[in-house]
């Protein structure tokens, strides 16, 4: 019986970070921070997913949390309120798809998405000839882009702010540029009901110098001047231009200080946007009121029925599949 | 009693008892046979052991006096026991799948495998629906951009680049002001505004009106109308942060903060 003698105790989480401020030193927000965790055993997959999912959540969450079976959403709801975790992104599975809930803590709302495909950070490098990460990539929170959510539906908009709320907010006379390296997007599609989410890095590229000369400047290697009949040959020769280094004008900007050594102050970038993961494609099946519990705000099967969002309140109908915890 | 136990003993022993007789005579009669094969054989290497055999077999005359015909010599057991090794040796096994067996047991181990087999087959199939389960959804990303990535990365890109533009204008109208003196400071909350207004456009009013609703959403159920145009066509969505444009705001009249951010905060919940 010595075993379970120690079922109440609390879940045990290394403290996640040296003293990270709760509170944005410059606008007095309060920084949203997040567990990312799963539920019920996981193949080694979603245990992936899940890995990735908190890198994307970095620098505000607990990388390395540390689960066990026999912990329940209420030991994570213990710890959460003194390490001031505002956001709680569940994974779990059932036999048909896994699943992804975003809930806010203490009190909820909780979003339940299905998950339809996902493909990890993994898969996306190995889809790409030159993955790129550089070193502090993960040491900034994400920007968070939600596009196609303007629909005027409740539960869309439930959404959209939720996920606004997830990541710390921006003061745009403070912000340095230098800081966003990565974003998030979030899609929705009207005709399918999906949300399409992406992860990207972002750099930026001055526009209007010749390929060679950005490589020299950025890599400070000695050119190879073997073929050349003269040093202004470098400079004037043009290289060979492919399609995509063509620039549209919708993807350039103007960068207010100077970022890195290439990127100068005003003068045109473009925005280079190249994705890390992990890629998901989610549709939001049900919203509850409490965290995973409470009434049903929103379920994706009612609403196929009947269109009227008041009368869904009233009816508190648990869905089997996820009424666990 | 001991007449029982020897009984016993004679009983368990009896296999050994009787055939090492036999056996032995066999042997003795085999090796008899084998020496005179041998003899005529007369191969390089055995050459000298005939004479060896002979003067040792003298030597066990001169003990005995002559060969009793239930015991093998130990040179002759020897010699036939090598025989019969190499025999064994030379004899190549057919390629069967079980092996030297007892004929007896070969069915019995015939079955064992094929169960085995078939077992393994179960189990592995078992655990290829499981991981199959367990891949659920798990999908590759092609090699190349499809239309609707490509799609995606514009709508990020568009994002972003509202953003920073946003940003651009926002701090150079604050370039070149101290903003801890308190004269440059009241210059840059009007700049602030006013570029703020200008990035907005002409919706201004509009758009804050919207927002604030944004920030209150789940309070009011179904109240909007034609202010939820701009959000329509998912324009304004796209950029990150109209959320913090809102707050901005906040930070410019200060009467406002702590009543619009509490508002929001308690609205979010």
């Amino acid at each position: 019986m010595a075993r379970f003698r120690n079922n109440k105790k609390k879940a045990f989480v290394k403290p996640i970070m040296k003293k990270q401020p709760s509170v944005d030193h410059i606008t007095g927000d309060k920084i949203p921070k997040s567990f990312v965790f799963s539920r019920g055993k996981m193949p080694g997959s979603l245990r992936q997913l899940q890995m990735d999912l908190r890198k994307l959540m970095l620098p505000y969450t607990a990388l390395k949390l540390k689960e066990k079976r026999r912990n329940n959403i209420k030991d994570f709801l213990n710890i959460a309120g003194p390490m001031g975790v505002t956001h709680f992104l569940i994974l779990s599975k059932t036999e048909t798809a896994p699943y992804l809930r975003v809930a806010r803590t203490p009190q909820g709302p909780t979003l339940t998405f299905k998950i339809q495909e996902y493909s990890l950070a993994v898969d996306v490098a190995h889809s790409q000839v030159r993955p790129r990460c550089p070193k502090d990539l993960f040491k900034n929170p994400p920007l968070i882009v939600l596009s196609g959510f303007g629909t005027g539906e409740q539960h869309l908009k439930l959404t959209t702010i939720m996920f606004q709320n997830i990541f710390p907010a921006i003061d745009i006379n403070t912000v340095k540029l230098s800081s966003c390296e990565r974003i998030v997007l979030l899609n929705y599609n009207k005709e399918t009901k999906l949300i399409d989410f992406r992860h990207y890095s972002i750099r930026l590229q001055p526009v209007g110098v010749s390929r060679r000369i950005r490589k020299f400047v950025q890599n400070h290697q000695v050119p190879d001047l073997r073929s050349l009949q003269d040093v202004s040959d470098f400079v004037t020769k043009a290289g060979y231009g492919s399609e995509s280094e063509a620039d549209d004008e919708a993807a350039t900007v103007t960068v207010p200080s100077d970022l890195g050594r290439v990127n100068r102050a005003s003068t045109k970038s473009a925005v280079k946007l190249q994705e890390i993961g992990p890629r998901m494609t989610l549709q939001l099946m049900k919203v509850e009121e409490g965290l995973c519990s409470g009434g049903v705000i929103f379920s994706e099967s009612d609403h196929g029925k009947q269109k009227t969002q008041e009368t869904e309140v009233e009816e508190k109908e648990e869905e089997e599949v996820m009424a666990e915890d | 009693m001991q007449k029982l136990y020897s009984k016993r003993a004679r009983d368990y022993n009896s296999d050994d008892d009787d055939e090492p007789s036999p056996v032995g005579r066999n042997r003795n009669e085999q090796s008899y046979s084998r020496n005179e094969v041998r003899d005529v054989k007369s191969s390089d290497e055995e050459e000298e052991e005939p004479l060896n055999d002979d003067m040792e077999n003298e030597m066990s005359e001169d003990e005995d006096g002559e060969i009793q015909p239930g015991i093998t010599k130990f040179i002759e057991g020897c010699n036939a026991f090598r025989t019969a090794f190499k025999k064994i040796t030379k004899t190549n096994i057919s390629d069967d799948l079980l092996g030297p067996v007892l004929s007896a047991h070969q069915k019995l181990l015939a079955e064992k495998l094929a169960e085995e087999e078939t077992e393994r087959k179960v189990r592995g199939e078992a655990k290829k629906e499981k991981h199959l389960i367990g891949e659920k959804g798990h999908v590759k990303p092609a090699n190349f951009l499809d239309s609707h990535e490509k799609f995606l990365i514009g709508v990020a890109t568009k994002g972003v680049v509202k953003l920073f533009n946003a940003v651009n204008k926002a701090q150079n109208a604050q370039k070149g002001l101290n903003p801890s003196r308190s004269k440059d400071a009241k210059v840059i909350r009007k700049r602030r505004k006013e570029a703020f207004f200008s990035e907005l456009g002409k919706t201004s009013s509009q758009t804050a009106e919207t927002l604030t609703k944004a920030g209150t959403s789940r309070g009011t159920v179904g109240g909007e109308g034609p202010a939820w145009a701009p959000l329509r066509d998912g324009y304004m969505l796209t950029n990150p942060k109209l959320k913090d444009w809102d707050k901005m705001q906040d930070t410019t009249v200060e009467n406002e903060v702590g009543r619009m951010s509490s508002d929001s905060s308690s609205d979010d919940d």
